[in-house]
């Protein structure tokens, strides 16, 4: 179905891109591209959809033959027709306000008749599961509902082939847990699938193979069973995730003899008639670093930024240190590190952004160029922070909160698109930081993260129903 | 409001060049309240509750300054009775015209395909209407990132207000041009790029009672036009 063959691709004014990839995925199998972040995953990708080189501009060589027809030959409307594509942030990229409109858009754009369309769309709203929600506006959906919004987009076109470019960046563990039965179902179904992918553990039982690139080549190729019998220092010298599902996490602590930083006393949020947490007592200790997890939609970012003092609770006290502590006064206390990077970066370089409102002194100076160093980014100093690559931007956000001086850090899902080498050096951080006595939370669904750096998890509650 | 309880596209534009029509011919200031009322019921036909039931109250409101001004002098400082006539008089208009731009995009998509417009027209007007909440969300998180590193001190926008507004602005163009950029690869995977008539999940052909409503404008408005000249 799939068929590269010598193909490279290098992007204009760019020094990335893949070389001599030699691939065939036959129909109904599914292939998952993974390795380090930069290895040319998504690039592939972008070859086997036809968006590089129509859409990125650059260098191509070689052949990529989709069901037996040279894709160069087609235009970007007809590959679409072969190959459906799921993108890594679907909030991003919808066109329609709602659900039904998103779906068939594809369908629209393609010039189907309304009767079709109307098939089309409500047969892959029901196929996703995603009936219940069917008359509801994208913006609200929680991340799992959107990504399968997406996947029905796709879905309602019946593509040959399914091509997913880090489809799980923005999923909890529930939603991680949809995803993939929708892959498997699609797979049943006869669909091809070819997935970029840093999390692998949820694909065993789903893909047939796995390919590990490094500098845009494929180094290796493993089954399933393969990669799970692959000894744990090789699967950290390739600065992959492990395979293995995590099955547990810590135990959350009941009597930590750390004192407690950080409290809530019945706190509570409403959003207009809805409620998103109710009456919480929480507990953060000194020198620790605490995992919050719960699903999505369960008011964690909404609680972190109580917390920080970036958001009003409804009801209820925050105390550091045993004191009630207003809103100011936990700005100054407390550091939040969002997910969303695209809106934390002020200045034209990545040393700036380090030094933001610092006072600027040799000794700074020198903990900027040591914090750089450790997160690989010190070669970036002088690149302006849109430039870098998802995981470098995340972690330039790591480092800043780092660098701030705050003594409490909050993390909302730091490891989100990090590899498995990425991941470790920023739980191994977290872990020095927290030994030197700050408070660490981090909001996660990274279990292997969990597993590697916290010493407590807080589970959010499911989110509460509407008040009546 | 329900997407099957709208009137079709054709509709609103005749309603909002109804009572544009009505306003801006008819001299009677005070008598704009039949236009105001059949424009409220034309929301609750729609099952538009909400909004006819805040402008109604609103509307009220607007009748009791009235009657202060007229009968009692009452003067306000800040909301002039030049503000409480104009809200007065252009309320229908305010109405109709908000009706018209909070119908789903996917209605007038289909409208202006069925009009043969261009794709790319089209296609321009979806981002449009995406565009406003999702720029509300990326400068909300802006504004929250800055306050998380201390750059919305009053001290820092003080002294330095030029590096402030920069601070908002050049993550905000950034974000435009990169949400520019994923709607772009977006639209291109999904086929939008194919040349000929684009289909319509919403298309919807004016029915009976759309027919019935198109001539309930016509008959309010002519009333109101009728009325307020016998009245002159």
């Amino acid at each position: 179905m799939i068929e590269l063959t010598h193909a490279s691709f290098q992007y204009e004014n760019s020094d990335r891109g893949v070389r001599d990839i030699s691939l065939s995925v036959k129909s109904g199998e599914c292939v998952v591209l993974t390795g380090l972040s930069g290895c040319g995953k998504t690039t592939v990708t972008r070859l086997v959809n036809g968006l590089a080189p129509s859409y990125y501009p650059g260098a191509f060589s070689g052949s990529v033959r989709i069901d037996g027809k040279d894709i160069s030959r087609l235009s970007t409307w007809e590959i679409g027709r072969l190959v459906g594509s799921v993108f890594q942030d679907p909030k991003s990229q919808f066109f329609s306000s709602e659900l039904a409109g998103e779906v068939a858009f594809p369908c629209e754009n393609y010039g189907l008749s309304t009767q079709e369309i109307r098939e089309r769309t409500d047969a892959a709203i029901e196929a996703l599961k995603l009936s219940h929600l069917k008359d509801r506006a994208v913006d609200i959906l929680s991340s799992g509902e959107k990504q399968r919004a997406a996947i029905a987009s796709v879905y309602a076109m019946k593509p040959k082939v399914f091509v997913c470019d880090e489809p799980t960046s923005n999923l909890d563990t529930a939603g991680t847990r949809q995803l993939a039965q929708t892959l498997r179902q699609l797979k049943e179904q006869g669909f091809t699938l070819l997935l970029a992918e840093h999390r692998i553990d949820w694909l065993m039982g789903i893909a047939d193979r796995f390919l590990y690139l490094r500098d845009g080549r494929i180094a290796a190729e493993y089954a399933p069973e393969d990669l799970l019998l692959l000894p744990e220092a090789d699967i950290l010298g390739m600065g992959l995730r492990s395979p293995h599902e995590g099955k547990s996490l810590p135990a959350p602590s009941v009597s930590d003899e750390s004192p407690a930083v950080l409290r809530t006393a019945g706190l509570s949020k409403r959003i207009r008639r809805e409620v998103i947490f109710d009456d919480i007592f929480l507990s953060f200790p000194k020198g620790k670093v605490t995992a919050i997890t719960g699903q999505n939609g369960a008011g964690k970012t909404t609680l972190a930024q109580i917390l920080c003092g970036l958001a009003r609770q409804t009801r209820g006290h925050i105390l550091i240190d045993g004191k009630k502590a207003r809103a100011a006064v936990r700005r100054r206390e407390i550091y939040y590190c969002g997910n969303d990077t695209s809106t934390q970066f002020f200045t034209a370089s990545v040393a700036e952004e380090l030094l933001l409102n610092t006072e600027l002194t040799e000794e700074s100076k020198d903990r900027a160029r040591h914090l750089l160093k450790e997160f690989g980014l010190y070669e970036y100093r002088d690149t302006h922070p849109s430039t870098l690559s998802g995981g470098q931007k995340q972690r330039l956000a790591i480092a800043c909160a780092i660098f701030s001086g705050r003594g409490i850090l909050i993390l909302d899902e730091p490891t989100s698109g990090l590899d498995g080498q990425n991941m470790r050096l920023v739980a191994e951080r977290l872990r020095s930081e927290a030994r030197n006595g700050r408070t660490i939370l981090v909001i996660t669904h990274d279990r292997e993260l969990i597993k590697s750096c916290c010493d407590n998890v807080v589970e959010v509650g499911t989110k509460p129903s509407e008040v009546q | 409001m329900r997407a099957d309880a709208s009137f079709a596209v054709p509709v609103k534009l005749w309603a909002l060049l109804c009572v544009f029509a009505g306003v801006t011919i008819g001299g009677n200031v005070l008598l704009t309240c039949i236009l105001t009322g059949g424009a409220l019921l034309y929301l609750v036909l729609q099952r538009n509750f909400r909004l006819a039931a805040s402008y109604g109250c609103f509307y009220l409101l607007l009748a009791l300054l009235l009657y202060g001004i007229r009968f009692h002098g009452l003067h306000m400082p800040v909301f002039s009775e030049f503000y409480v006539l104009m809200f007065w008089n252009l309320s229908p208009i305010f109405l109709v015209s908000w009706d018209l731009i909070t119908t789903p995009p996917g209605m007038l998509s289909a409208f202006l395909s069925r009009l043969r417009m261009p794709t790319p027209f089209i296609l321009g007007l979806l981002v449009v209407f995406r565009f406003f909440p999702t720029m509300r969300t990326e400068l909300k998180g802006i504004g929250r990132s800055m306050k998380n590193r201390g750059l919305t001190a009053a001290g820092q926008l003080l002294a330095h207000p030029v590096q402030s507004m920069e601070y908002v602005l050049v993550p905000f163009l950034l974000r435009v041009l990169q949400l520019a950029d994923q709607l772009s690869v977006s639209a291109v995977a999904r086929g939008a790029e194919r040349p000929g008539v684009r289909g319509s999940y919403y298309e919807k052909r004016a029915g009976a009672r759309d027919h019935i409503a198109a001539a309930a404008c016509a008959i309010v408005t002519a009333s109101y036009l009728v009325l307020e000249r016998s009245m002159a």
